[in-house]
C-alpha cells in the first residue's frame, strides 16, 4: 500500500461507485470506420476510453456514465449509441 | 509530445466512479488537469461539485490517488499559502500545489482570500472551473453567473426575468494582480487546455499563476449530455468565453475574426430560453465590449 499511494488511504482504499449502471444508451465503436484519432480519449469526462501503445482505442463499459459527447464529436461518426437492453 | 500522447500515456489519478452528473464538464477538466500535473501533486478542492461528487472521499475513502484536502468555502487559497510554504521552507520546490476550485469559491465566498494569495504571489496554481453558479447545491446564481440566466434564485416570472446583473469577469480581476500567469481555457480546444496547464504549473514554482476555465453543466444549464464540448466550442467562438493568457504582463489573445453571432451558443441553453430578441443584443453587446477591451490590453 505504500508503495501504491503518497498518503494512507482510507479502510477500503479509493471509493468508487459504480456508474455503469446509471447507462441507458451505449457507446458502440465501429472499427472499421474509426480512424484512432484519439479524440473520444481526450473529451470522455469519466476517462472510459483508453488506448494502447499502438494507438488503438477501446471503450470500458464498467463506468461509462452514457453521456454520448464521444459520439457526437467523433470525426468521423465512428461510435454509435446504442440502447441498453436487459438481457 | 503531442497532446494526445500525452493524455494517453499518463494515469488517471481520479477514481473511475465519481457522482458528477453525465456529461459533466468539471469532471473532464480535473482528470486532464491532474493527468498533466502528475502525481508529485497537492490537490485543494473546496466544496463544490467536485467536492460534492466524492473527490475528496467518502466515508474514510479517498477519491483521488494522490493528497487532496477540503478546504473551507473562503480559505482555499489561505490555507495553499500555508501548504505551499512549508513545501518552500522544507526545500521541496518540486510538488505541484493546486486548488481546483468551482466559480463560487473563487469569485464570491474565496475571494478576499484569493486576492490577498495573489498579491502576496504565494508559489501556487490556484484552477477555477466556471459552471456559473452553485450547481453543487442546485443551481442558485453567483457572481459568474451570465446576465439573464435562469437560476433557482432568480427565477422568471412576474417580476423578473432570470438574473439582471452583469457577470463578474474574474479572469481580468486576476490579470490586473500582476501576478506570474493568468490564462482562460475552455475543455472544447484540449491542445491549449493542456499546454495551459503545463505553463501555469511551471510559473507556480516562481509565483502565483490562475487558471480559469469554462465548464459546461447539462443539468445546470438545460442542455443534452453529449452537447458539453458543443457548447464550450460555441461559447470560445461567439466570444462569449475569450481564450487569453497573460504571461508575466505579456498579453496573448484567441482573436475570432468572424465570431459566430452569441445566440448560436444562447439558443443551446435551456437557462435562456426565456429571452426575447432585445435580451440577446443587450448580451452581444455586452459581449463585443468585452472583446474589445481585451483586444485593446493585449495590443497595449
Amino acid at each position: 500500500m505504500s508503495k501504491k499511494f503518497i498518503t494512507p488511504v482510507g479502510d477500503e482504499g479509493i471509493y468508487t461507485l459504480d456508474t455503469g449502471s446509471w447507462r441507458t444508451f451505449k457507446p458502440v465503436m465501429l472499427k472499421e470506420k474509426c480512424t484512432n484519432c484519439g479524440l473520444c480519449m481526450i473529451f470522455c469526462p469519466v476517462g472510459s476510453i483508453t488506448g494502447d501503445e499502438n494507438k488503438i482505442y477501446e471503450i470500458g463499459y464498467q463506468y461509462c456514465k452514457g453521456c454520448g459527447i464521444c459520439a457526437r464529436e467523433c470525426p468521423t461518426k465512428a461510435i454509435i449509441m446504442v440502447r441498453e437492453s436487459i438481457e | 509530445m503531442n497532446y494526445i500522447d500525452l493524455i494517453r500515456q499518463s494515469e488517471d489519478l481520479v477514481t473511475a466512479g465519481m457522482s458528477a452528473c453525465q456529461g459533466c464538464g468539471a469532471e473532464l477538466c480535473l482528470r486532464r488537469v491532474l493527468q498533466v500535473a502528475g502525481r508529485n501533486t497537492i490537490l485543494s478542492i473546496p466544496p463544490g461539485c467536485m467536492a460534492g461528487a466524492g473527490v475528496v472521499g467518502w466515508n474514510f475513502d479517498n477519491g483521488l490517488k494522490i493528497p487532496v484536502h477540503i478546504p473551507l468555502l473562503d480559505n482555499t487559497a489561505s490555507f495553499l499559502s500555508g501548504v505551499t510554504n512549508m513545501y518552500q521552507r522544507k526545500n521541496r520546490p518540486d510538488v505541484n500545489i493546486i486548488a481546483f476550485a468551482g466559480d463560487g469559491a473563487t469569485a464570491d465566498c474565496g475571494f478576499q482570500s484569493l486576492s490577498g494569495a495573489a498579491e502576496r504571489g504565494e508559489k501556487l496554481l490556484y484552477i477555477c472551473y466556471d459552471n456559473e453558479g452553485y450547481m453543487n447545491t442546485g443551481f442558485q446564481r453567483s457572481s459568474t453567473s451570465s446576465k439573464g440566466s435562469r437560476t433557482s434564485t432568480t427565477p422568471v416570472g412576474k417580476v423578473q426575468d432570470g438574473k439582471s446583473q452583469n457577470q463578474k469577469y474574474m479572469p481580468l480581476i486576476m490579470a490586473m494582480h500582476n501576478v506570474e500567469y493568468v490564462a482562460t481555457a475552455s475543455p472544447s480546444n484540449m491542445k491549449d487546455m493542456v499546454d495551459k496547464v503545463t505553463k501555469g504549473i511551471q510559473a507556480s514554482k516562481k509565483g502565483f499563476a490562475y487558471i480559469h476555465i469554462f465548464s459546461p453543466c447539462p443539468t445546470g444549464w438545460g442542455h443534452e449530455t453529449d452537447q458539453t464540448i458543443e457548447v464550450a466550442r460555441k461559447a470560445v467562438k461567439s466570444n462569449f468565453f475569450p481564450l487569453f493568457e497573460v504571461e508575466q504582463g505579456k498579453w496573448k489573445l484567441l482573436d475570432n475574426k468572424n465570431p459566430i453571432p452569441v445566440s448560436d451558443l444562447l439558443n443551446l441553453l435551456r437557462k435562456f430560453s426565456h429571452l426575447s430578441p432585445d435580451d440577446i443584443a443587450q448580451i452581444q453587446e455586452l459581449v463585443d465590449k468585452r472583446m474589445d477591451l481585451l483586444r485593446k490590453l493585449s495590443a497595449a
